[in-house]
């Protein structure tokens, strides 16, 4: 504003009636506004500090900080064994937890150039899809939630929770889940597994019909998705982006595809592609997902292999309990494959599996010693997010949220 | 059998063992030497005229074939697993593949050990026997081909260790070997079979107390007989045997007598297996919980180069480190067990004012190092420079801990001689123990040559404390060769009286002052041994409770009392005052250190100096123990 | 990566086939992001999904000299095919020509190789700590950097449980 003792005619904004007028005409003049959304935000998952710079409602800058959920996932790798590093493989996407040990054994046993018995195979199939599922039941209802629609959030987790309760009578636990070891397994299916996961399938469909109904005619819900969040395929391929974001951008890349691992090769399913790369194109690749994830467990346990269920080599798997009790054979083993971990031999391997949001790569390095000398993890959520700013500058203050849920950051595997 | 022990360990400069065979080709150097390779070293350079000679035709058909001539004049070139090895003649095979990187299994080999031959899993294939010959026993021929991982030898190994295993008791998870045990270590690489035996393990004698140290449980031993050739050869106390045949067989003493040589701590590292155990060491601690690092013996003059192999804050055995020149691979048990002063009895806080005037069970008011030294700074100051005070030095401290002590009590409390302590002299063996038992006695007499200190006698102390001649006290360690009773009588006379002491003792309960002084572990430094020569040891596990290292109490000392210390490590105090030495001087403090670890990541383990949890191993394979 | 040792000799120090048949090639540094730009742009390759960069501290291995390697890897849509690139750097002087002109991904995986080892990318628009905050010193992944060390922003109180922690490990 202009200093009255310099301007004596310049016109009071209070008084003057003119003021008024032509105040009408021009904008509202505000300054720009830095607001923090997060750590600790309803909207952010895990805990994201974003640092918004906002002209009125738009977003004129975003940065994203992030590792408030760091916990040094790599340091603790290598100074453990192999099969040690599984329970901080769960941590990293604590919504597929399954997915990330099996990602990361597969990049273990690719190192080793070992070949699991197929039943193991099957059932490494099944759990992933299973967490692939929970993994996108919870994506959906939070989203829907953060939307303003609490029901299909309901719906959602009540699927969500059928999926938790059948993982923990498969390993255990409802979320961290340390299920398979490197060779295979570490326990069969339970008895009577089968029929009530079939079940329970048939549950979350109908649920789905539940939430489908409650969100894909909803005015505010599809208002707020479509065209939001938008992404070329060109910017998504160049930032790295794997998985239903980078499908729904119309890129057709699965790695259960591309490259099939375990006996995906075998199953019949489909790979849905978006076109938009907004974020009603990938919550119908969730959608989308989430059918052909229960195609893939159905046919997987129906076609699903008797045999053993981790390979019988001792310098890999544990003996069998009363060998070790019963013989001096299988207490050196077991001791040695506990106290110093398997002897993975030197060299290097990347590998990659496709987890719930994208291309899990894990980069190896053993140095032959029983311990990972490195191990990177490839998050897909981290270029993902990486991305943000790109997306949403520019954009809606109110756009940050579908867009922040539709990609799903996980904290865990972003802050490692 | 006694030049065994001068054996090298590695393969290419060792002597034919007595005994082996010499009639390989490779023995008789071949009349017409070809010319060695560019870089090849030769004892005898070749002849003149050699390389105009034409090599000797092929001897006609029907006469044996006649060796061909040497690749290299003077040394055995064969083919290990394709790769070549050249090493002079009569160097079995263990040592020349191992020089090229190929590892061979063995039980039984020891390189300054006989060898016996009779564990049989380092049998391998070579180019000139039809089967399988020993590697630890068989010389190398010239030009042999030699295969270590053929299916023939993978599957004899399998069945080596099987029946090894047949009648080892599961004992893995109550054994002390358990860790650094060669059945696991080859049963995971050269093995990984379930086990077949049905029916019972034939059963021997589980606890045989075999001696004061050593106990045997012969259920766990293999027979390679390494102890018995180890009693036999090195000590020459012939006091174990192989008794029994077959299934039965096992050893033990010869009746009526026990294993007491002071060496018979030695079977236990080189047993392979847990079956001799140490009796000092036992249950005690689980040896992938320890981590080692590189000492020196304490218990005599002689200077054994030892690992320390630690956990937390506390020793809890010494094992021996390879040293050509001094020990080989041995230390007596003697020695071995003289690590207990470490851990028992320290004095882990200063005080003030004489504890054996006091009540026992008063309690104490706690005082910080800092006051401490202000305190004896203040008792001191007084009498520096006068002849009432006296300064008893230990031949127990390192070269730091006396270079920095000494130059203290020259320069700043201005004596001219030094009274030398330390422990009593004690009997000699015949091998490695000497009579002296303070480590560093030479190095005490090289520092106060070099400072100009007159030393002189402990006798001549306690009648000069009796006749008030002395009336202050400065002790740098308070092991006193004499009656220490009778010393701590005296000593409770001085008025003052500052004793940087390691154990209690009577006479640090004199003190006036009483300052916790590091014991060799806890710091970095060195050492003379009795021949004069220098070595360097480790810090094992940061000072317990208050203690600090000698020169750091005399830094403080003597800076309250206008000195100027500022040395912050062992390292600076020998880089400042070393020079005034010289048999010190030229001495490599730095290059001098030994690795805390073989190669990187190989035990020993380095130190929890960089604050993970002591003793906590993080990398590597557990050591396997003997060589 | 025989066409890139064909189109850029000079910028291929090494290539490899790893067990799991991945290929891999060690790249000079100052040739990196030219190698990269031709992957990535040309027609047939078209390696053009930047899957991310790590870096390896080689200095427990047998070959430690130079000390860090670090590693790209590429994906190429077209051909199905992963690609790793690693760069060999010192320690004395850890840098590595950026390549988030190229790639946009590159960004925040070049911020997090040099939040963990240290690594310098020239060129990189904003080259600061991702994951650990700015006041931290040194750079965790090294090897040299002790497991256990903790650097907490708000004191700790001393615990003398030093085998669980938390707080300082109870020694000077």
């Amino acid at each position: 504003m202009s200093d009255p003792s310099k301007q004596p005619e310049a016109l009071n904004p209070d008084t003057d009636a003119y003021a008024h007028e032509s105040e009408l005409e021009t904008h509202l003049q505000t300054k720009r506004m830095y607001i923090n959304m997060g750590p600790s935000h309803p909207a952010m998952h895990g805990t994201v500090r974003m640092k918004v710079e906002l002209d009125g409602e738009t977003i004129v800058k975003a940065d994203p900080e992030i590792g408030f959920l760091h916990r040094g996932f790599q340091k603790s790798c290598e100074n453990v064994t192999w099969t040690q590093c599984l329970p901080y493989t769960d941590r990293l996407n604590y919504n597929s937890a399954m997915m990330n040990n099996f990602g990361f054994l597969n990049a273990v046993e690719k190192l080793i150039g070992l070949e699991i018995p197929e039943r193991a195979q099957y059932i490494r199939v099944i759990a992933s899809e299973l967490h692939r599922m929970h993994d996108h039941l919870t994506c959906v209802g939070a989203t829907a939630l953060e939307l303003g629609g609490f029901a299909p959030f309901l719906y959602a987790i009540e699927g969500r929770e059928l999926l938790m309760d059948r993982v923990t009578e498969l390993t255990g636990a409802r979320l961290t889940t340390s299920y398979g070891r490197v060779g295979g397994l570490n326990r069969d299916l339970p008895e009577g597994w089968i029929p009530k996961t079939i079940k329970s399938l048939d549950k979350i469909q109908d649920l789905m019909v539940e939430v489908k109904g409650l969100l894909m005619a909803n005015r505010i819900f599809v208002d707020r998705m479509k065209g939001t969040g938008l992404l070329s395929a060109e910017d998504a391929i160049d930032f790295g982006f794997t998985g239903p974001c980078l499908r729904a951008a119309g890129v057709d890349y699965d790695v259960r595809k591309a490259k099939p691992y375990w006996v995906y090769g075998q199953l019949d399913f489909d790979v849905p592609v978006g076109e938009h790369g907004d974020n009603y194109d990938r919550y119908i690749m969730r959608l989308e997902e989430l059918e052909q994830s229960d195609r893939i467990i159905r046919q997987a346990l129906q076609k699903l292999p008797g045999g053993p269920i981790i390979v019988d080599d001792w310098r890999i798997a544990l003996p069998p309990k009363p060998e070790v009790y019963g013989t001096i054979e299988g207490v050196m083993s077991h001791f040695k494959l506990v106290m110093e971990g398997i002897p993975v031999p030197p060299g290097e391997v990347y590998d990659s599996t496709e987890a719930a949001n994208g291309e899990l790569g894990w980069y190896l390095v053993s140095d032959g010693r029983g311990r990972p000398y490195k191990v990177h993890v490839r998050a897909p959520g981290f270029p993902i997010l990486s991305a943000i700013p790109q997306i949403i500058e520019g954009k809606m203050l109110a756009d940050l949220i579908p867009t922040f849920d539709m990609i799903n950051m996980i904290g865990g595997e972003v802050e490692q | 059998m006694s030049e065994n022990d001068t054996k090298k360990p590695t393969g290419d400069a060792q002597p034919p063992p007595p005994g082996a065979p010499t009639n390989s080709p490779a023995a008789k150097i071949g009349p017409e030497p070809s010319n060695p390779p560019a870089g090849a070293k030769a004892d005898n350079p070749p002849v003149a005229h050699s390389s105009t000679t034409p090599p000797k035709p092929p001897a006609p058909a029907g006469g044996p074939p006649k060796p061909p001539p040497p690749k290299n004049p003077g040394f055995v070139t064969c083919t290990i697993d394709g790769r070549e090895a050249v090493v002079k003649p009569g160097t079995n095979m263990i040592a020349a593949a191992d020089s090229v990187g190929v590892e061979i299994p063995y039980y039984c080999y020891h390189p300054r050990l006989s060898i016996a031959a009779n564990c049989r899993i380092c049998l391998i294939e070579a180019s000139n026997a039809p089967k399988l010959v020993p590697a630890c026993q068989t010389p190398l021929a010239e030009g042999q081909v030699i295969k270590t991982t053929t299916p023939k030898v993978k599957e004899q190994q399998r069945a080596v260790m099987e029946f090894l295993l047949l009648n080892h008791p599961v004992d893995c998870a109550i054994c002390d070997q358990a860790g650094e045990c060669k059945l696991q270590d080859y049963y995971m690489k050269y093995d990984y079979r379930p086990s077949r035996l049905e029916g019972g393990k034939v059963l021997k004698h589980k606890r045989k107390v075999l001696g004061p140290q050593v106990v045997l449980d012969q259920e766990r031993c293999i027979l390679c007989t390494r102890c018995v050739r180890f009693m036999n050869e090195v000590p020459q106390e012939p006091q174990l045997g192989v008794f029994g045949r077959g299934s039965h067989e096992r050893i033990d003493v010869f009746p009526g007598s026990e294993l007491s040589s002071n060496y018979s701590l030695n079977t236990v590292d080189i047993c392979p297996v847990g079956a001799l155990l140490n009796r000092d060491f036992r249950f005690r601690a689980r040896a992938w919980f320890l981590s080692a690092t590189p000492s020196v013996c304490t218990g005599c003059s002689r200077g054994c180069n030892i690992y320390t192999d630690w956990m937390s804050q506390d020793t809890y055995r010494y094992r021996p480190r390879e040293n050509e020149e001094i020990n080989k691979s041995w230390m007596c048990d003697q020695g071995r067990l003289s690590y207990k002063y470490l851990n028992l009895n320290r004095v882990l806080s200063a005080s003030v004012g004489r504890r054996a005037t006091q009540p026992p069970n008063v309690v104490r008011p706690e005082i910080t190092r800092a006051e401490a030294a202000k305190a004896a700074a203040s008792q001191l100051q007084p009498l520096a420079g006068t002849t009432q005070l006296a300064v008893l030095a230990s031949p127990l401290l390192s070269n730091e801990d006396l270079l920095a002590g000494l130059s203290f009590a020259k320069g700043t409390l201005g004596v001219k001689e030094v009274y030398v302590g330390g422990r009593p002299q004690g009997a000699a063996d015949h091998y490695l123990m000497t009579e002296d038992k303070n480590p560093n006695r030479k190095g005490l007499e090289l520092i106060a040559k070099g400072l100009g200190l007159t030393l002189k006698a402990f006798e001549e102390l306690t009648p000069a404390l009796k006749s008030g001649k002395v009336k202050a006290l400065v002790a740098l360690g308070t092991e006193v060769p004499g009656d220490a009773e009778a010393f701590a009588q005296a000593a409770a006379s001085t008025e003052v009286f500052v004793a940087l002491a390691i154990n209690e003792s009577p006479l640090s309960a004199q003190a006036t002052v009483l300052l916790p002084a590091s014991a060799h572990v806890e710091d970095d430094g060195s050492f003379v041994q009795k021949d004069g020569i220098v070595q360097r040891f480790r810090k094992a596990y940061p000072s317990k409770g208050d203690t600090a290292p000698t020169w750091r109490w005399v830094a403080e000392i003597s800076k309250v009392m206008g000195g100027a210390a500022a040395w912050s490590s062992a390292r600076e105090v020998f880089r400042e005052l070393a020079a005034q030495v010289p048999e010190l001087a030229s001495f490599h403090w730095e290059q001098a250190t030994p690795p805390d670890r073989e190669r990187p990541g190989i035990n020993p383990l380095p130190t929890g100096a960089d604050g993970r949890p002591p003793g906590y191993r993080e990398f590597g394979t557990p050591r396997v123990r003997g060589i | 990566m025989d066409r890139v040792s064909a189109h850029l000799p000079e910028a291929v120090a090494e290539r490899y086939l790893d067990r799991a048949g991945g290929a891999w090639a060690v790249i000079h540094a100052q040739h990196l992001p030219k190698v990269a730009a031709y992957l990535k742009n040309d027609p047939e390759l078209g390696f053009k999904l930047f899957l991310s960069i790590d870096a390896v501290d080689r200095l427990q291995l047998a070959d430690n000299d130079p000390r860090f390697e670090v590693v790209y890897f590429l994906y190429s849509l077209s051909r199905n095919e992963h690609v790793r690139l690693k760069v060999r750097v010192t320690e004395a002087n850890p840098q590595v020509p950026s390549l988030v002109p190229l790639y946009k991904g590159a960004n925040w995986w070049e911020r997090l190789t040099f939040d963990f080892y240290g690594i310098q990318f020239v060129g990189h628009p904003d080259l600061r700590r991702i994951l650990l905050y700015d006041e931290f010193q040194g750079h965790p992944l090294r090897k040299d950097y002790a497991l256990r060390d903790r650097q907490p922003l708000i004191p700790e109180r001393p615990i003398k449980d030093i085998f669980r922690g938390p707080g300082t490990s109870g020694l000077s």
